[in-house]
C-alpha cells in the first residue's frame, strides 16, 4: 500500500510539474529552469558562485536548481548532467572537470535544445553555447605581478609554481607573466629564475617551496595561479623562517590566506569574485533563453547588478573584475 | 521453522532492498519512475559494472585487484592509438582486449611466482598502468574516435536501451556461468576456500590465479570500449577514482574479502541496488556529501554482512531448538 500510494504521490507531482513547465514557456521571459553543477560541491568557491546564480535566478524569476558530486570525479560529473537532462531543464550550467568527456551529454543536452553555459572551467567548444572566463590570461598574470609588487615594490627574483608543464591555464598566465617582466616597465624590476609544478597538491606545494628558497637564496616572491600553491608558499616560508624576506602570492581563496594576511608575513593575494561569476554566468544564460542575447563577437550587453560586458569569440564572455585581497580588504571578500 | 532457514538469502535481500530503493526514489523525484529513465541510467554503471565482475572473480581466489581502473584508462588510450591510424574496430578490439589482459596476468604473475601480497602488487601497479596509460597517449587526451569506435558505448536502441547494457548482461551472463557451472569456476572457489587442500588435490594454484587476473584485466579492456563510447575521449586519468564503487559493488554482492564465498549473482544485484540508489539521489537533485554518506554506509554493511549472516544463523537455531523443546 505504501508504495502504491508513493507512486501515485509520484504521479501526481509529476503531472503539477509538467502543468508548470508548459505555463512557463507560454511566459518566455521568465520561469526557465536552470541547473548548475560545479567540479565538486562543498568547496566555498563554488558554493559562492551557487549563491550568486541563485540570486540572478530570483531576480529574473527563474527556477535555479544546484546539484553535484563531493569530489571532482568526472564519470560523477556526467552522471549528475544525465540526471539533470532527465529532469528537462531550460539550460544548464557548469564548471567542467574534463572538456572532452563531458562533451557526448553537452551535446545530447544542445540536440533537446537546452541551452548550455559554463564557467571557471570550460568544456569543448562545440558541446556548449557559452563559456563565461573568470578573467583573461594577460589580466590574470598582470594581477599576479601586481600583487607581487605590493610584497616587493623593489622588485627582485621571482619563481613560478604552476600544476604542471601541460595545464593549458597555468603555462600561458606564466608564459604572459614572463612577456610583461621582460617588456612592461613597471614590471621590468622582476627577474625570471624558475618554474616548478606542484600538481595543485598541497604538500607537493610546500616541498616546492622550501627546495625554491634554498635554491634561490636571494628569492623575492613565488607566484602561483593555483589556488593550492600559493597558500602552501605561504605555509612553507613561515616554516622556514624566511617571513617578510620572500613572499608568495598568486590566486588564492580569502579563508586560506587570511591568518598570513593578518599577521604581516604575506600581503597580497588575489582571485575574483565567484558570486558575482555565478551571478553572471546564471544571468547571461537567462538572456540566451529570453532571445535577448546574440552570441555574436562585439556584441555588449547589460548583465543585471554585474554591469555590461561584450561577447567575445566563440560564445566566450569575459567576466575579467580581478580583486586584490590585503590585511585590509580580506575581510571584505565575503566568500 | 523451513520457511526461515530459505529467507535469510542475501541475494533475496538485495532484491528487496533494490524495490525499496525503486520505490523510495519515485518518491524522492518525479523523474525517476519511467522505463525509459531507468534503462538510460544503467549505462551510468556499466563500466564500473564490468570491472565488478572481473574484480569479484579475483576476489574468489583470496586476492584483490585495484589497478582494474586503471588498466581501463590503458585499454581507453590504446583505442585512440588504434582509432589514430585507421584500425578497423573488429581488429582494435581484440588487440586492446588482449594487451589489458597481458596487464592483468602480469599483476597474476607478479603474485603468484614472486609470492607478494595481490594489494601490494596492484597498488604499485595502479600506479604504474596509468602511466603508461599517459605515456602513450598524451595529456590532452584524444577525442577524434572514429564512430565504429563508440558504438557500443553511445549507442541507444529504441531511444532508451543502452548497446552497453546489453554488453554488460551478456558479460554478467557469461561470468555467472564460468563460476557457478564450469569446472574452472570451482576450481577458483576450491583455491579460495582452502589453497592447500586445493593444491593436494591436484589444482595449479598460480596457473588458475594468473589466469583470473587476466580475466580481470580482459574485462577492464572490454569496459574500456564502453569508455570511449561513452564519453567519447580517452586520457591516461579516465575512471581515475571509481575503484571505491567496484570494491562496495563487490563486497555488498556477497563475495567474502577473503575469498571462497559469494555468488556472482549477488553481485550483479548489487550493482542494481547500488545504481537505483545513486539513480534516485541524483534526480532528487540530493547533496553530494549525503550521497558519499548512503553509498559508504552500504559499504560497510557489505563487509558486516558475515556478521549479519552469522547473527541470523544463530537467531535460526535458537529458533529451531526452542521449536524443539516445545515439541
Amino acid at each position: 500500500m505504501k508504495i502504491r500510494s508513493a507512486l501515485l504521490s509520484a504521479a501526481a507531482v509529476a503531472l503539477t510539474l509538467g502543468l508548470g513547465a508548459a505555463s512557463t514557456a507560454q511566459a518566455e521571459d521568465s520561469g526557465f529552469k536552470i541547473m548548475m553543477t560545479p567540479k565538486w560541491t562543498g568547496f566555498p568557491y563554488f558554493e559562492a558562485a551557487a549563491r550568486g546564480g541563485e540570486a540572478a535566478a530570483e531576480e529574473l524569476g527563474d527556477e535555479f536548481v544546484y546539484a553535484g558530486a563531493d569530489h571532482a570525479d568526472v564519470t560523477l560529473q556526467v552522471e549528475t548532467l544525465q540526471n539533470f537532462l532527465t529532469q528537462r531543464p531550460d539550460a544548464i550550467l557548469l564548471a567542467a572537470i574534463d572538456l572532452n568527456a563531458v562533451a557526448p551529454v553537452l551535446k545530447e543536452a544542445m540536440e533537446q535544445g537546452i541551452v548550455v553555459t559554463t564557467f571557471d572551467a570550460d568544456a569543448a567548444a562545440d558541446a556548449r553555447d557559452m563559456f563565461v572566463n573568470q578573467m583573461s590570461y594577460k589580466q590574470a598574470a598582470k594581477t599576479m605581478l601586481d600583487c607581487a609588487l605590493i610584497d616587493a615594490p623593489e622588485g627582485g627574483e621571482v619563481a613560478f609554481v604552476a600544476a604542471s608543464p601541460t595545464s593549458p591555464n597555468h603555462s600561458a598566465h606564466i608564459k604572459f607573466m614572463k612577456e610583461y617582466i621582460e617588456t612592461d616597465p613597471t614590471y621590468q624590476v622582476f627577474t625570471v629564475v624558475d618554474t616548478q609544478y606542484a600538481n595543485d597538491d598541497d604538500a607537493k606545494s610546500y616541498d616546492v617551496a622550501i627546495n625554491l628558497m634554498q635554491a634561490h637564496p636571494n628569492l623575492k616572491v613565488i607566484i602561483s595561479s593555483s589556488a593550492v600553491s600559493a597558500p602552501a608558499g605561504a605555509r612553507a616560508i613561515a616554516a622556514a623562517g624566511r617571513a617578510g624576506e620572500v613572499y608568495s602570492t598568486g590566486f588564492a581563496l580569502p579563508d586560506a590566506i587570511k591568518s598570513y594576511l593578518e599577521d604581516g608575513s604575506q600581503k597580497c593575494f588575489a582571485l575574483w569574485n565567484p558570486y558575482e561569476l555565478g551571478y553572471l554566468a546564471t544571468y547571461v544564460t537567462h538572456l540566451k533563453l529570453a532571445g535577448k542575447l546574440e552570441l555574436t563577437p562585439g556584441t555588449t550587453f547589460e548583465a543585471g547588478k554585474a554591469g555590461s560586458y561584450t561577447v567575445g569569440e566563440g560564445g566566450e564572455i569575459v567576466y575579467g573584475k580581478p580583486m586584490m585581497f590585503t590585511k585590509d580588504t580580506v575581510d571584505d571578500a565575503g566568500f | 521453522m523451513t520457511v526461515f532457514r530459505r529467507i535469510p538469502q542475501w541475494e533475496l535481500l538485495l532484491i528487496v532492498l533494490t524495490l525499496c530503493a525503486a520505490a523510495w526514489s519515485s518518491n524522492l523525484s518525479p523523474y525517476y519512475l519511467s522505463v525509459d529513465q531507468i534503462l538510460l541510467s544503467t549505462r551510468q554503471f556499466v563500466y564500473p559494472g564490468i570491472l565488478a565482475l572481473g574484480l569479484a572473480v579475483v576476489v574468489v581466489l583470496g586476492e584483490i585487484d585495484i589497478s582494474l581502473a586503471s588498466i581501463l584508462a590503458f585499454g581507453a588510450v590504446l583505442f585512440s592509438k588504434c582509432s589514430e591510424v585507421g584500425m578497423a574496430i573488429w581488429l582494435a578490439t581484440p588487440l586492446v582486449i588482449l594487451a589489458c589482459a597481458a596487464l592483468g596476468a602480469f599483476n597474476g604473475v607478479l603474485v603468484t611466482r614472486l609470492r607478494l601480497p595481490s594489494l601490494a602488487v596492484t597498488l604499485g601497479t595502479m600506479g604504474a598502468y596509468r602511466g603508461l596509460a599517459f605515456i602513450v597517449g598524451s595529456e590532452y587526451g584524444y577525442t577524434s574516435f572514429d564512430s565504429s569506435y563508440t558504438f557500443i558505448g553511445s549507442t541507444k536502441l529504441f531511444g532508451a536501451l543502452p548497446v552497453s547494457f546489453l554488453v554488460f548482461l551478456a558479460l554478467a551472463a557469461g561470468v555467472i556461468f564460468l563460476m557457478h557451472k564450469t569446472v574452472f569456476g570451482r576450481r577458483c572457489y576450491a583455491v579460495g576456500n582452502n589453497k592447500e587442500a586445493a593444491w593436494i588435490a591436484g589444482i595449479d594454484v598460480a596457473n588458475l590465479k594468473t589466469q583470473a587476473f587476466a580475466l580481470g584485466g580482459g574485462l577492464a579492456g572490454i569496459a574500456s570500449l564502453v569508455w570511449i563510447g561513452q564519453y567519447g575521449s580517452a586520457r591516461g586519468d579516465n575512471a581515475d577514482g571509481s575503484i571505491l564503487l567496484v570494491v562496495t559493488a563487490v563486497v555488498l554482492g556477497g563475495i567474502d574479502i577473503n575469498g571462497g564465498r559469494g555468488s556472482m549473482v549477488g553481485v550483479v544485484l548489487a550493482l542494481f541496488l547500488l545504481g537505483t540508489i545513486r539513480n534516485g539521489m541524483g534526480l532528487a537533485n540530493m547533496a553530494g556529501p549525503t550521497q558519499t554518506v548512503v553509498l559508504g554506509t552500504l559499504l560497510i554493511i557489505g563487509v558486516l554482512r558475515p556478521l549479519i549472516a552469522r547473527g541470523i544463523a544463530r537467531l535460526r537455531q535458537q529458533l529451531a531448538s526452542s521449536g524443539h523443546a516445545g515439541n
